[in-house]
């Protein structure tokens, strides 16, 4: 997808103004709150008109203001997933993913019904009433219905957002799946790292109404670590679990974690573990009562004058731990050297079951 | 007999006038009211004001006003005339007209509220899915109003039965063509019949209860069915 975005729109108080040139299938648009996001969104969907500028989509200009070109959503052939699912009450599962397919050209026809229905995995709700389906459910229904009719473009506007953590994270890879197994490219908006980072590659970062940054969504995660209150989130994908003294033993890039007993009834997931959890010594300590001790080396400083993340390399992994400058000073901190890195057992938070 | 033959035309005609005006207002009302829905012009206030008017007005007012436009030198009469339709006061056609501008606001208010309810975001999420707004408004708008357009209907229908005065001052009381049912009881009263009055007035309060019972049950159900 090639997305030329310059555009401007002016409220009472507020001022957006973008200019940017997008290459990628799996762009992200960060932002807090009233950043400016969703008038974004909402520009390129056809459901606000800018003030000036223009979108080109592919080589189609879509909104010219000195051209006079104003495409009608219904002709721009770009798709969106809401933050609610807004899906139409009065019809089925069915016919509400037939919506769109059935308004679509049919040179454009090239997704179907028994393709979505087994990816999105949806075969036992298609005659039901969506009044009757959990909030997960109506999401992928929603994400299913805005594909059938094969965009070339796919806004996603804070599509998790509504969803408690269990279900956004279980709905992740079906959203994946429209770039993956559709060839489908998406702009995802969000105001959560961790999401930027498991769904996009390149992220255009909001503030006020302006961009104000454009990086990878790694690379934006590393440079927020300092503002977060959470630090930098290390997410880690575990799987083959086994029983060690009333925990949980898991082989994570070839080197073993060891998780409290909460996290067992699964035998793999989506796990987070926060920069700030890690502890960092200079030596092997002689006794300590976490218990995950690694030997790592010193991948990458990075940060601010106030926090430093070390980028670690632990076995074939890495991790990102989080410290103070006169710590780094102290520990005398630099690119290869050797470090443990203690963390608890009781310091994960499983995201997501991607097994069981 | 329980109701005397001029009763039973006055019924009859009763039910023809406020079928015709029913439909008559859907056809007419259901793009004003999406319009007053809508809209964020500046004209949406005045406009929502002269479609209410008659909730406010005394029935002889609009009666006398109507009278007057639909009068010989009058604008409305002018273009009849012009039209080869003739004079409209104390016709038929001339009580529809009257009727449809005071049934209005029971067709225009259901409609824009239902309108309203349904909000931007399925017509989005339409457009978004390729319908033009015209499919979204018969594919989307239309289903999910439904409730809007059963009592919209009843309301004017049955409104329309019940009028009085602006039928005595347009339609005039001439039996088998302006002479609806609450002119008839009125006439029976004049004449000091009551026992008719009672039969005929029986019949509408019958009539209107079990209409607004029906819609009462009606709304209950689909509420209960989300």
């Amino acid at each position: 997808m090639n997305l030329v975005l310059n555009v401007q729109k002016s409220f009472p108080g507020f001022r957006l103004a973008a200019d940017v040139s997008l290459t990628g299938d799996k762009i992200g648009i960060f932002g807090a709150s009233g950043s400016g996001k969703s008038t974004l969104v909402s520009m390129l969907a056809g459901f606000q008109k800018p003030d000036a500028g223009e979108i080109i989509l592919d080589g189609e200009t879509l909104f010219s203001g000195s051209g006079k070109i104003n495409v009608p959503p219904e002709k721009r052939r770009i798709a969106m997933v809401f933050q609610q699912h807004s899906l139409f009450p009065h019809l089925t599962v069915r016919n509400n993913l037939l919506y769109g397919y059935h308004r679509c050209r049919a040179e454009y026809r090239a997704i179907h019904l028994d393709m979505l229905v087994a990816v999105l995995q949806l075969e036992e709700l298609l005659e039901r009433d969506i009044r009757t389906l959990s909030g997960g459910q109506q999401q992928r229904i929603a994400l299913g219905r805005a594909i059938l009719g094969n965009p070339r473009l796919l806004l996603m506007d804070e599509p998790l957002s509504a969803l408690d953590d269990t279900l956004r994270f279980q709905i992740i890879p079906y959203l994946k799946s429209v770039s993956d197994q559709f060839g489908i490219p998406y702009l995802f908006i969000s105001h959560s790292l961790v999401e930027m980072r498991l769904m996009t590659d390149t992220v255009l970062a909001f503030a006020h109404g302006e961009m104000v940054g454009k990086s990878s969504s790694e690379q934006l995660a590393r440079t927020r670590m300092g503002e977060s209150a959470v630090g930098y989130i290390n997410l880690l994908e575990l799987d083959g679990m086994t029983e060690r003294n009333g925990m949980c033993a898991y082989t994570w890039q070839g080197v073993e974690l060891l998780l409290s007993g909460s996290n067992q009834n699964t035998v793999g997931g989506l796990f987070e573990l926060s920069s700030k959890d890690i502890i960092l010594f200079k030596r092997h300590p002689e006794a300590i009562s976490a218990r995950n001790l690694l030997e790592c080396t010193v991948a990458s400083l990075f940060g601010s004058s106030s926090k430093i993340g070390v980028e670690l390399r632990c076995g074939t992994g890495r991790l990102v731990a989080e410290i103070v400058p006169e710590a780094a000073r102290e520990l005398g901190i630099k690119q290869g050297a050797i470090v443990y890195a203690a963390f608890k057992a009781s310091a994960f938070r499983r995201l997501a079951i991607t097994a069981g | 007999m329980f109701l005397e033959q001029s009763d039973l035309q006055a019924i009859w005609l009763t039910l023809r006038l406020a079928s015709m005006v029913t439909g008559i207002l859907l056809l007419l009302g259901t793009p004003i009211a999406w319009w007053l829905a809508r809209s964020r012009s500046w004209f949406k206030g005045p406009i929502g004001a002269v479609v209410a008017l008659p909730l406010v007005l005394p029935p002889s007012v609009l009666g006398f006003y109507m009278l007057l436009a639909m009068g010989p030198n009058g604008p409305v009469g002018w273009l009849t005339k012009a039209v080869g339709l003739g004079n409209l006061p104390f016709t038929f056609w001339g009580l529809v007209l009257g009727s449809v501008f005071y049934s209005f606001p029971f067709m225009v208010q259901p409609l824009q509220n239902a309108f309203e309810a349904v909000g931007d975001r399925p017509l989005e999420v339409a457009a978004t899915l390729g319908a033009s707004r015209l499919d979204a408004f018969f594919s989307i708008v239309l289903p999910l109003s439904r409730r809007g357009f059963f009592t919209a209907s009843i309301l004017t229908f049955a409104h329309t039965v019940g009028e009085f005065g602006v039928v005595l001052m347009i339609g005039g009381n001439i039996p088998g063509a302006t002479r609806v049912a609450s002119v008839q009881i009125y006439d029976h009263v004049e004449a000091l019949e009551y026992a008719s009055a009672h039969r005929m007035a029986a019949v509408m309060l019958v009539f209107s209860f079990l209409v607004l019972l029906a819609l009462y049950a009606w709304r209950s159900d689909t509420q209960k069915r989300g």
